[in-house]
């Protein structure tokens, strides 16, 4: 089908045209942002372990993953064995135990953290067994309003907010974590005392 | 007098546990819902103004589907129009063969289902493999899905677990714990992604003005499967594009809380350019769209976001399971649907509606479907579908009601009825009131006939206290 | 004010003790009320069934009988509703729609009623009928956000000794939905035994109402499975002692 032939006849089928509402809403916002984030992380199946700016984080991924072998990461100064950017191919990402990543914006109505894609392969965000994201608690905001004023895709043209571990109830409603993607996802939100 | 849904509803309600537990579990996510509005003091509001932009962007789709075909292809994106079901299915094909494709992996897409996608390409060779777990099983299990959300939610844990052992997925015979199971799905599906040529998935909100194809989902499958595929086909109904980014906050926090209770599905994806060294389709499909924008009294139902709120709070589809409706979307989402679809093939699901209004309070955008249902309910006569018995039965209580000579002699010869034998009236092939009810008695006495001594007692009282 | 009283068909012929409570308690309000004979239907089963040009005829009767009283007071949320809300549709320069009152909104928001003069001393469980809920808001529908309210248990409160309960389920459909229980016999049955059980639950000896189709329902599912439980309409409870 041609699209002029498409919308000749969509326009032909409009009998009231409608204007777009007045976008102004009082949406939700927190007395403590940070703590609403929290909980609701930890809600969604996820961890949350708050470190200072300039503390170690790979001591912190260690920690929150003591039995971890593989690690892949792009990020400079992460200790990692695999890197994102330099697998000839996604698959090779596979059997990565924990991905490091970053995250630029938080969302304490629903623990989503949005994460635009800055490396060649984003299969490291869900091909990895446990996932580890950085964040700067002072880019937490307290709802999606706030979220999607805010986020800005990179040149990759992905990003995505994820909030807790992959799940899934399709079984008899049992909850399950660790459907396809990430097991368990750990927020490392770091901080400036 | 018996439609289609009435039958098939019967046959499932001879299981009364069954029907038990299938309400329980659709309540149940009813009431999660209710959870999360107690938390969003802003939550009509978000329902008024979210329908407000589906009115506004459906009533100027061409425009908002110009600019998003323009900045898709702006991104890099193939954009391709598909007129029909068939087309669609033909275009992916295509696009599969052209790649030299052997195996798809798709998340799960209402709109695939519409086209009968995977059918068709199962059939020229191609091999289609769900990846959103309810829809993998029902796949294996050659099921249709019986809710738009949870698709396999009436399948036991046993009927799983005997098909995966049977399909080599579980290793351990009779362990049907979920989180094996599950388990077990991934280490299958996992393969199946690293293999694919091609992920396929459906679109929650196209973003006019960035080209973002949003797709939302729990498990990741999504992005499991454009992640390590080269190829990524995109197929989306028209009726999913939105204006912008501050539009989409709306429907976001709107979407997965009227779903299952959830603030949030766990991902939010936004494909917005093919990946390094990809390609990304999008294909566009009417199948009627354009034609359903013309009803004047069904249009909005082209506002629906497909978060099934709708079929969890109806208490008849909670109680009859969705194979009994004739449409692949049931509930009462599904009825207006299926009408605007193909209204003599499923008129049959019409009758599947007491009009308590609750899907109507549920419906995150106003789609207001019981109402709707009403309104088709007006039309069937007009389709040739409409039940000769209850337009007898109408016309007669009309007739009755009319002529009051004739109304006031029922009531005088109806309570003869309450002396016919209970094995004539009680008779449910006769009388379908006694499938589950004793008859009520009618009275000798009548309000109207009560009424003049009620007026006589009134008198009296009134000359002794004026 | 003149305030025309209205007994749809299935209270005249099954449950006319219904009508007579609501004339006795209007009455004892002071109300001026007048029944205007000949009544029959509203003209919603036919509608519901998907033929409201067969109500067409009722509608424009009902106009003509009622058109010159302020209030029309109806003890039936279902036919309020209809008449409120569909019959602009049906009949163009309607004027009853605006003026008809189900029995408990004009108690609660016309009238005002803060004293009844009744005892009640039993246990009630209140079903909060579809059409008063969600198209009359008698209560606040469980599936909307904001203050959570009802009038049907607000008079019920001014009863002496009674106790009000609701069943967990508080707005549920009954399953009965006019011509639905005799198309889908199956599931009508199953939701009124559903809500059937939900009432009993509750402990209470009565379920009360605003609509005398949905307590049909009930009973009818009741009667057949030798439940021994008991029924009335909200209004009859009201006009207690009178």
């Amino acid at each position: 089908m041609r699209k002029e032939e498409l919308f000749a006849r969509l326009r032909a089928n409009t009998h009231q045209q409608f204007d777009m509402p007045d976008m102004d809403i009082h949406a939700l916002k927190y007395p403590d942002t940070l703590q609403q984030f929290i909980k609701m992380t930890q809600s969604s199946g996820g961890k949350i372990v708050r470190l200072k700016k300039d503390g170690d984080l790979n001591a912190a991924i260690a920690e929150a993953y003591p039995d971890a072998q593989v690690i892949a990461s792009n990020i400079p100064g992460i200790k990692a064995d695999r890197n994102p950017d330099l697998v000839a191919e996604a698959q090779d990402l596979n059997r990565t135990d924990v991905g490091v990543i970053r995250g630029e914006v938080g969302v304490a109505e629903n623990a989503c953290i949005w994460i635009p894609q800055t490396m060649k392969e984003k299969a490291i965000c869900f091909i990895s067994e446990n996932l580890v994201i950085l964040l700067d608690e002072a880019s937490i905001v307290d709802n999606m309003h706030e979220a999607y004023a805010r986020i800005k895709m990179t040149d990759y043209g992905f990003g995505t907010f994820i909030s807790g571990p992959s799940k899934t109830a399709d079984i008899e409603q049992a909850l399950v974590m660790g459907a396809q993607a990430a097991r368990s996802v750990t927020a490392l939100s770091t901080f400036t005392s | 007098m018996s439609t289609l849904h009435a039958k098939k509803a019967r046959e499932f309600l001879k299981e009364p546990a069954k029907i038990t537990h299938h309400d329980q579990t659709f309540w149940g996510m009813r009431m999660a819902r209710d959870k999360m509005v107690s938390q969003i003091p802003e939550w009509e509001e978000l329902r008024e103004k979210a329908s407000a932009i589906k009115r506004h962007t459906i009533s100027h789709l061409s425009d908002y589907l110009e600019e998003f075909s323009s900045n898709l292809k702006k991104n890099g994106v193939h954009v391709l129009w598909a007129k029909d079901a068939e087309e669609f299915n033909q275009m992916v094909l295509k696009i599969l063969t052209d790649h030299q494709v052997k195996k798809i992996v798709k998340s799960k897409s209402m709109l695939t289902e519409e086209c009968g996608m995977n059918d068709f390409l199962m059939s020229k060779g191609i091999d289609v493999v769900e990846t959103d777990l309810g829809e993998r099983i029902l796949q294996l299990m050659h099921l249709k899905p019986a809710h738009i959300v949870v698709p396999a939610i009436h399948i036991t844990r046993q009927q799983v677990a005997h098909t995966f052992e049977a399909d080599g997925i579980s290793p351990e015979k009779g362990n049907d714990d979920p989180t094996y199971l599950t388990r077990c799905a991934r280490n299958s599906l996992r393969s199946e992604f690293l293999e694919a040529g091609a992920g396929m998935t459906g679109c929650n909100f196209g973003v006019a003005k960035t080209g973002d194809v949003v797709v939302c989902t729990n498990e990741g499958n999504a992005d499991m499967a454009t992640s390590m595929p080269k190829l990524h086909i995109a197929a989306m109904g028209l009726e999913k594009v939105i204006p912008d980014y501050e539009s989409l906050a709306f429907f976001q926090r709107l979407l997965c809380r009227s779903a299952t209770g959830q603030p949030t599905t766990t991902y939010t994806s936004h494909f917005r350019k093919p990946r390094p060294g990809g390609e990304m389709y999008v294909i566009l499909v009417d199948n009627g769209r354009s034609d359903f924008i013309a009803n004047p009294d069904h249009w909005e139902t082209l506002k629906c976001i497909r978060c099934g709120a709708c079929m969890n709070t109806c208490p008849v589809y909670r109680r009859s399971m969705g194979y009994s409706y004739s449409f692949f979307i049931p509930g009462p989402i599904g009825i207006d649907l299926g009408m605007l679809k193909d209204p003599k093939a499923n008129s049959g699901n019409i009758s599947a509606c007491s009009l308590c209004l609750s899907c109507d309070d549920v419906c995150p955008v106003h789609v207001n479907p019981g109402s709707q249902i009403y309104l088709w309910r007006q039309q069937l006569e007009h389709f040739g579908t409409a039940n000769s018995e209850k337009k007898l039965m109408s016309w007669g209580m009309s007739w009755v009601y009319r002529n009051y000579s004739i109304y006031n002699m029922a009531l005088k010869v109806a309570p003869l009825l309450n002396y016919v034998p209970k094995s004539i009236i009680g008779n449910s092939k006769m009388n379908p009131w006694c499938v589950g009810h004793l008859m009520p008695e009618f009275v000798r006495k009548p309000f109207h006939v009560l009424e003049k001594d009620l007026e006589k007692e009134y008198e009296k009282k009134s000359k002794i206290e004026p | 004010m003149k305030v025309g009283l209205f007994i749809p068909c299935y209270v005249d012929a099954l449950y006319p003790q219904v009508g007579v409570a609501t004339s006795k308690l209007l009455h004892y309000l002071g109300v001026d009320v007048t029944y205007p004979p000949k009544q029959t239907c509203c003209g919603q089963p036919m509608a519901n069934a998907g033929f409201e040009r067969m109500s067409r005829p009722l509608v424009e009767k009902f106009e003509k009988v009622f058109k010159d009283f302020d209030y029309v007071v109806i003890p039936s949320v279902s036919c309020s509703a209809f008449i409120r809300f569909n019959y602009p549709k049906i009949l163009s320069n309607c004027t009853v729609s605006e003026k008809v009152y189900d029995v408990v909104e004009f108690l609660h928001d016309i009238l005002r009623v803060t004293a009844l003069p009744g005892k009640f001393p039993h246990v009630v469980s209140v079903h909060n009928s579809c059409h008063g809920v969600r198209e009359l808001g008698l209560s606040s529908p469980t599936e909307l956000s904001g203050p959570r309210f009802n009038k049907i248990v607000d008079l019920l409160n001014l009863v002496s000794g009674i106790t009000v309960k609701e069943p967990e389920r508080s707005d549920e459909c009954c399953g009965f939905g006019g011509m639905f229980a005799v198309e889908e016999p199956d599931v009508s049955k199953r939701m009124g035994e559903d809500k059937l059980a939900d009432h009993i639950a509750t402990g209470a000896e009565y379920i009360t109402g605003p609509d005398c189709s949905c307590l049909m329902h009930l009973q009818g599912i009741a009667q057949k499975e030798h439940k021994n439980i008991k029924f009335k309409h909200v209004v009859e409870i009201l006009a207690a002692g009178l």
